[in-house]
């Protein structure tokens, strides 16, 4: 075989130290093709260490935060974060597998780190390598704004607005009284947009009475929140395109900024069949993985604005790729931010720097919270909080703060917490 | 362990007195003397001898190749199917949706016909059957005077189901316009209803008119049912590609519980709802269930509810348990090993039909 030959030749030396009866595989050859490999021309830096941390808030939170810190030889150190609900030690185990990949490496080759560590996985994409490709991939853009002096988001060539970052809180109202005060301390605020969830639990086909209450609940939005404030409503994918179908088009009057993941991800025809028959602005893919994982999307002309996680589709590199991939069919980015601090101040740079910016997500009420205020003790300045509507520029080298890692002995891992289960009135699984 | 294998295969043509709707019992017996019952509609005698020669001597457990094996004799193929699982779930002292990685629901939402074609007629069905405990019905859409009437028959439809709307508001419709419609007609109703949440719109215009249903699909987002006469999986699988079909109705007594279970994992791929098709008896009931508590797409099963007494008097005697009363709108699972009902086979030459 002409294959195997041609490996022999190269590799000879080293197929003579196999062990009798090891698993012939082709895969087996490749260490001797790297070894072969001619070095990158380098900077002096050298990832000198990995170290991963589970951050648990609150012991029934489903999203412990997976935050990993690289460290150089010559004490410049980056942060990234990777949190992955629901799956924290399935991702810090994951992280823990590209040591390989990473200690001795330059960290100022942040493609081509990027590259082996997507490529070599051979699997390559799904949200446990993603994440984990994004907590390494954060920290290496940590380390590299750092090493010369500038904020990620010059690094990318923005801002594109020097005033910050457009964003949207979570609207928790569930009155009409309640959705009126919000209208109130959002133009004092001087917040221009909010999200929030459709409420209950949809099978795939449905019932006139769930259909009704889910149509008044979204009316009730735009009736308490004024005509002047953009209004997103999250489906998260809890309804099928059947029924997603009748809604989006009941809701067309109320000319709302979009309607996010109308059915699950996995069937982009079928939520193009959803976004075909409606004028309601389709926003979808927080689950999707790298730039490959949105291309279908894209290409069939489903999605009118897309909401990559930084903390899951591969990080800076891959959330700036997403935006360059949409941005010549004009589709806007959202970018989903509901994890911890890091990730969310890694967005910012990137959304800073996007031509196809619309919105920047925070999973956080009008007014702050705990979690908030852990956040600004962490970090020393009010994170992922905003002034006049808009995030302020993390002006600092690199994703723009310092943390200490003392700072969170406070919340040491508390193991991961499996994600929400519903169910429909029969028993069987609902969708949330 | 005791010996499964196939030992003596009889059919039983049984026909309700009113109704005259017709149906086989198909009893399968191992040589442990274990039986299990399943249903299907009318066979030939042929096909039954040749039911024989293809499953005789097999390994009750082995279905799916069994199934393969009887593939030119769908609705033979289809009660076969029932009564292995009924007796290997017998054997096995388990209820059939064990069998199959169930339950995924601990009840099944019901469906039933309304009796009668009039305003008048559907209307009086529609308490009785709400009373029964149903709250989802078929309403059939007006018989159109001409073809292509556009308001006149519009009006008429949505007029009816307005009213049944306002008589009971927990109740949910189907309206079955049984493949009968023009696709104009066809359309200017699915376009009528898309307000009123209808279930869903079933057989609007005849399924074999693909290029009709793409526009009328197109057009509006009332959902589509589709598939009661469908007699091959790649029909489903061409809808569900098209993006036409909103709820997948395969029959039950032609596909029986393993091929429809088949049909609801293409359409879980396109989050597509499974709703059975089912006309015949309360075996073929009892089956449906069990298919139902194994399935994760399933929405709901319709049983064909006889309006004469006499009729629902013979589903009573052929079963010892009933399976067809729903609570609530929901149809019980049924608990015991196998199907789960005892088949009193006095009852099967009361109601004989001969095959032929």
């Amino acid at each position: 075989m002409r294959r195997r030959q041609f490996f022999e030749g190269m590799a000879g030396a080293w197929m003579a130290r196999r062990l009798p009866g090891a698993v012939d595989c082709g895969c087996a050859l490749a260490p001797a093709q790297a070894a072969m490999a001619p070095p990158l021309p380098g900077s002096k830096l050298k990832i000198t260490g990995l170290k991963v941390f589970g951050v648990t808030l609150a012991t029934d939170s489903d999203r412990p935060y997976v935050f990993v810190k690289l460290e150089t030889n010559d004490g410049i150190v980056g942060w990234g974060e990777g949190t992955l609900e629901g799956k924290a030690a399935a991702v810090i185990a994951c992280i823990q597998d590209f040591r390989d990949f990473l200690i001795g490496a330059d960290p100022m080759q942040v493609e081509h780190l990027w590259q082996s560590m997507y490529v070599h996985s051979f699997y390559r994409g799904g949200p446990v390598i993603g994440s984990a490709i994004s907590g390494i991939d954060q920290a290496l853009w940590d380390i590299r704004g750092k090493a010369l002096g500038l904020p990620v988001y010059k690094l990318l060539g923005g801002p594109m607005d020097p005033r910050g970052v457009r964003g949207y809180y979570h609207a928790n109202a569930r009155s009409l009284e309640e959705l009126r005060r919000l209208r109130e301390t959002a133009v004092s605020q001087g917040v221009s947009c909010f999200k929030t969830g459709i409420p209950g639990y949809y099978e795939w086909i449905e019932t006139h009475a769930t259909i009704d209450r889910a149509v008044r609940s979204m009316a009730m939005l735009r009736e308490g929140l004024g005509p002047d404030i953009d209004i997103a409503i999250d489906f998260h994918a809890k309804t099928s395109p059947s029924v997603a179908s009748i809604l989006v088009k009941e809701v067309e009057p109320l000319n709302l900024l979009f309607i996010e993941e109308p059915c699950p991800p996995e069937n982009v025809q079928a939520m193009a069949r959803i976004a075909r028959r409606s004028t309601t602005p389709i926003a979808t893919g927080e689950r999707l993985i790298t730039a490959y994982g949105c291309r279908e999307l894209i290409e069939m002309g489903v999605v009118d604005i897309l909401q990559t996680d930084i903390n899951h589709v591969g990080g800076i590199t891959a959330l700036w790729k997403v935006s360059a991939v949409a941005e010549p069919s004009n589709i806007s980015m959202a970018p989903h931010a509901c994890e911890g601090p890091i990730g969310g101040l890694a967005t910012l740079h990137v959304d800073a720097a996007m031509p196809n910016f619309l919105i920047q997500e925070i999973c956080s009420g009008v007014e702050p919270g705990e979690k908030e205020k852990i956040w600004a003790e962490w970090l020393g300045f009010p994170a992922m909080r905003m002034v006049n509507g808009r995030f302020p520029l993390p002006e600092k080298p690199g994703l723009g703060f310092e943390l200490q890692e003392s700072a969170l002995n406070k919340y040491p891992f508390g193991g991961t917490r499996p994600m929400a289960r519903v169910f429909h009135k029969d028993g069987s699984v609902a969708e949330w | 362990m005791p010996d499964l294998a196939i030992s003596k295969i009889d059919a039983f043509a049984l026909r309700e007195p009113v109704s005259k709707r017709a149906y086989t019992v198909v009893r399968v017996v191992t040589r442990s003397g274990i039986t299990g019952y399943g249903e299907c509609g009318l066979v030939s005698a042929a096909d039954l001898e040749r039911t024989r020669a293809a499953a005789l001597g097999r390994e009750a457990t082995a279905s799916e190749s069994i199934a393969r094996d009887l593939a030119p004799m769908p609705r033979l193929r289809a009660a076969i199917n029932m009564a292995v699982l009924d007796l290997v779930g017998k054997s096995a002292k388990a209820p059939v949706y064990q069998l199959l990685g169930g339950p995924t629901r601990a009840k099944a939402r019901a469906l039933a016909r309304l009796w009668g074609n009039t305003d008048a007629s559907l209307a009086a069905s529609l308490e009785r059957v709400r009373a029964m405990g149903f709250r989802a019905v078929v309403v059939p859409t007006p018989v159109p005077s001409a073809r292509n009437q556009g308001q006149t028959f519009a009006l008429a439809s949505v007029r009816r189901l307005e009213e049944f709307r306002k008589a009971a508001p927990d109740m949910d419709f189907v309206l079955d316009g049984d493949g009968s419609l023009t696709p104009g007609d066809a359309s200017t109703l699915a376009a009528a209803f898309e307000r009123f949440h209808l279930l869903w719109f079933d057989e609007p215009c005849r399924v074999g008119n693909l290029s009709a249903i793409r526009k009328i699909s197109s057009e509006t987002v009332t959902p589509l049912g589709f598939g009661r006469s469908l007699e091959r999986p790649a029909d489903f699988q061409e809808l569900l590609r098209e993006q036409v079909i909103d709820v997948v109705r395969p029959d039950l007594a032609f596909y029986g519980i393993s091929q429809i279970r088949r049909i609801a994992a293409l359409a879980e791929t396109y989050y597509t709802a499974v709703a059975p098709n089912h006309l015949g008896g309360p075996i073929g009931t009892a089956a449906a269930l069990h298919l139902a508590a194994s399935l994760p797409n399933f929405f709901i099963q319709q049983i064909p509810l006889p309006e004469a007494d006499e009729d629902r008097r013979m589903r009573a005697e052929l079963l010892a348990q009933t399976v067809e009363k729903p609570v609530d709108g929901y149809f019980p699972l049924p608990s015991e090993p196998g199907l789960g009902v005892t088949v009193r086979e006095q009852a099967f030459e009361k109601y004989a039909e001969r095959i032929q």
